[in-house]
């Protein structure tokens, strides 16, 4: 069996899942071809249609620099498909090579493990807002900051799950056939990680949506002239009782997006959680 | 000049900031082409022996406190890692106890084999696959061909074992270090195995450590037996010495332990009481305890590792002075 029709089987029978990965594919479809399916420029404004209610030629309607609401919203979906893909791939491979490497050598583990436990005192957004009130206002740091703080729990799970398999006797069989030390980590428990990441790459792609938008919103994340959901909400919230729209559109987006990656997250987790796998497989 | 030397080998365990022994004074040979028998009931140091000879304590509580271990003639502590890498899987090689876990669950047991070869050595993945196919004919796992490319849950566990016979074995190792192989497996399927290791061995060449509880099996397929008690030798010997003339009452204790199917017996024989724990302090002999022959000596003065024979040792203070035979154990 494909690695495709497998991934696949995860989603049958499960309703609310296959309704998350379709909604997942439309944002994936909307941030690529965005250019080719806005009908207005995100960024060209016009005073003159300055906040229009929904309708033609403004299918989401207009926010207050005039600018159309459709196009930024699919110009945000670049964005949230961006930072969710970066901060996805910083936090597993900071927080997997943490986790891993603080596992595997007792003494480093002492002092990465107190890192993390400190950062992981602090709430994820507050622990964001710090990070970016250090930094400049960009999409890269964005992703890292997101990354980072995701990179805590990351490490949490990869510490456990490495502390684990580093004891089991096909590491050892492993060394007796003269395997070095990064040659079992990568080679020899790294695969059976596979699994727990990829459940927590879903989670953490939904959490990073949230994050993101939370930070736009707050006027740390995003660079404001960059359309982003978040921004949107940012932008326009002063309009909510003119123009609600405004903010029931990318609002429905944020949403909606985070909903179907936590349905996929869950769905993945159901089945390729390694304790159930076991159960068929042991016996 | 034998292919392994042991000496002296001492083994600690780290507890609150103290290294209690756990393995002490251990010393033997294995030549080529032969086969030890390391004998003893659980917690007695015998996995602790062979994985100090593999290198494998590193990282745990467990340290090497002393002694030597020169193999080929090269001395292993001297090494550096990466040398020291070099020779494991390569020219000595070990079996596990647990053939459920120790292959990995994400590879293909093909790929397994493949990735043991390659690193000694210098093949293209096609030979590897083909020799790695050769090792599981040679394991007698039917149709090789496609069990190459099954995943470990999708076979037996004799036949895991077999695989894991197949893995020690792919580079043509000198010695095969064997912590208990069959314990987990079904009668039936042990004597397979152990049939498949030995055979092995007269076409290979192969020196093999055996660790085992079960002197029966030992008795069928040692060249020397090693009997070990609270991390010492108590007795060592040619295989038909031991067998013929017992002298340590622990060893006596262990084969009378072995029950006899064609008598009808109320009470199964067993040495009584259990192994001392490791921070039992013990001035005298640890097995006193549980000896039936123990006299007041026993208790106090611990005694020496003497030859009654031409290479038979007994670590005893009275190693002629009873009734050899099966009654050591009392009755239970």
């Amino acid at each position: 069996m494909s690695a495709i029709t497998s991934f696949l089987a995860i989603f049958r029978g499960r309703r609310l899942a296959t309704f998350g990965l379709i909604w997942l594919l439309i944002v994936v479809v909307a941030a690529v071809a965005a250019p080719l399916l806005a009908p207005f420029d995100p960024l060209d404004f016009d005073p003159m249609v300055r906040l229009s209610e929904p309708g033609w030629p403004y299918i989401f309607g207009t926010d207050h620099f005039g600018r159309d609401s459709l196009s930024r919203a699919l110009f945000g979906a670049r964005m949230a498909v961006l930072i969710g893909l970066g901060s996805v791939l910083v936090a597993l491979s900071t927080g997997g090579l943490i986790g891993m490497l603080s596992a595997y050598s007792t003494r480093l583990g002492h002092v990465l493990m107190r890192l993390v436990d400190v950062l992981m005192a602090f709430p994820a957004l507050l622990l964001a807002l710090v990070l970016m009130a250090l930094l400049e206002r960009s999409v890269l740091n964005t992703i890292i900051v997101i990354g980072v703080v995701y990179a805590t729990t990351t490490a949490r799970i990869l510490f456990g799950l490495t502390l684990k398999l580093k004891n089991e006797v096909f590491v050892d069989a492993a060394t007796c056939s003269g395997a070095g030390h990064a040659s079992i980590l990568f080679r020899h428990i790294l695969p059976n990680l596979i699994s727990p990441l990829l459940v927590q790459a879903s989670f953490i792609f939904a959490f990073s949506q949230l994050q993101a938008a939370a930070l736009d919103f707050l006027g740390l994340g995003l660079p404001p002239e960059v359309p982003s959901w978040g921004n949107m909400l940012s932008e326009e919230r002063i309009y909510i009782t003119r123009a609600p729209w405004l903010l029931i559109f990318p609002g429905a987006l944020i949403i909606l997006s985070v909903f179907s990656m936590n349905l996929i997250g869950d769905a993945m987790r159901d089945s390729l959680d390694p304790r159930f796998k076991d159960d068929i497989a042991g016996v | 000049m034998a292919l392994l030397e042991v000496r002296d080998l001492e083994v600690g365990v780290a507890i609150g900031g103290k290294v209690l022994p756990v393995v002490q004074g251990i010393s033997f040979d294995v030549e080529e082409n032969q086969t030890l028998g390391i004998v003893g009931e659980s917690g007695c140091g015998k996995s602790l022996t062979s994985l100090a000879i593999m290198g494998l304590l590193e990282g745990s509580m467990l340290r090497l406190t002393g002694g030597s271990i020169s193999f080929n003639g090269q001395d292993l502590l001297a090494l550096s890692p990466r040398a020291r890498r070099a020779i494991m899987g390569d020219q000595m090689a070990m079996i596990f106890q647990e053939p459920m876990t120790s292959l990995n669950p994400v590879y293909r047991i093909g790929d397994q084999i493949i990735e043991s070869l390659r690193q000694h050595r210098s093949m293209s993945q096609r030979q590897a696959r083909a020799r790695a196919i050769e090792l599981l004919d040679l394991v007698r796992i039917p149709d090789p061909e496609r069990r190459v490319d099954s995943y470990p849950h999708q076979l037996s566990g004799g036949q895991r074992q077999r695989v894991m016979i197949a893995m020690a074995l792919a580079c043509g190792p000198k010695l095969l270090i064997a912590d208990e192989p069959t314990t987990a497996l079904d009668v039936t399927v042990q004597k397979e195995v152990l049939d498949l290791m030995l055979d092995l061995q007269k076409r290979t060449g192969t020196a093999i450590i055996l660790i085992s509880h079960d002197l029966g099996v030992i008795s069928e397929t040692c060249d020397k037996v090693v009997v070990m008690y609270r991390g010492k030798i108590v007795e060592s010997a040619k295989t038909a010495t031991l067998f013929s003339n017992m002298s340590h009452p622990y060893t006596q204790g262990l084969l009378a332990s072995i029950p006899v199917v064609d008598h009808d017996v109320e009470w199964l024989n067993a040495i009584p009481g259990r192994v001392p724990l490791i921070d039992e302090v013990l001035p005298g002999c640890a097995f006193h305890p549980r000896c039936s022959f123990a006299q007041a000596s026993c208790a106090t003065s611990p005694p020496s590792a003497d030859y009654v024979s031409d290479d038979h040792l007994v670590r005893c203070h009275f190693p002629n002075d009873r009734p050899s035979g099966g009654e050591a154990g009392g009755d239970a």
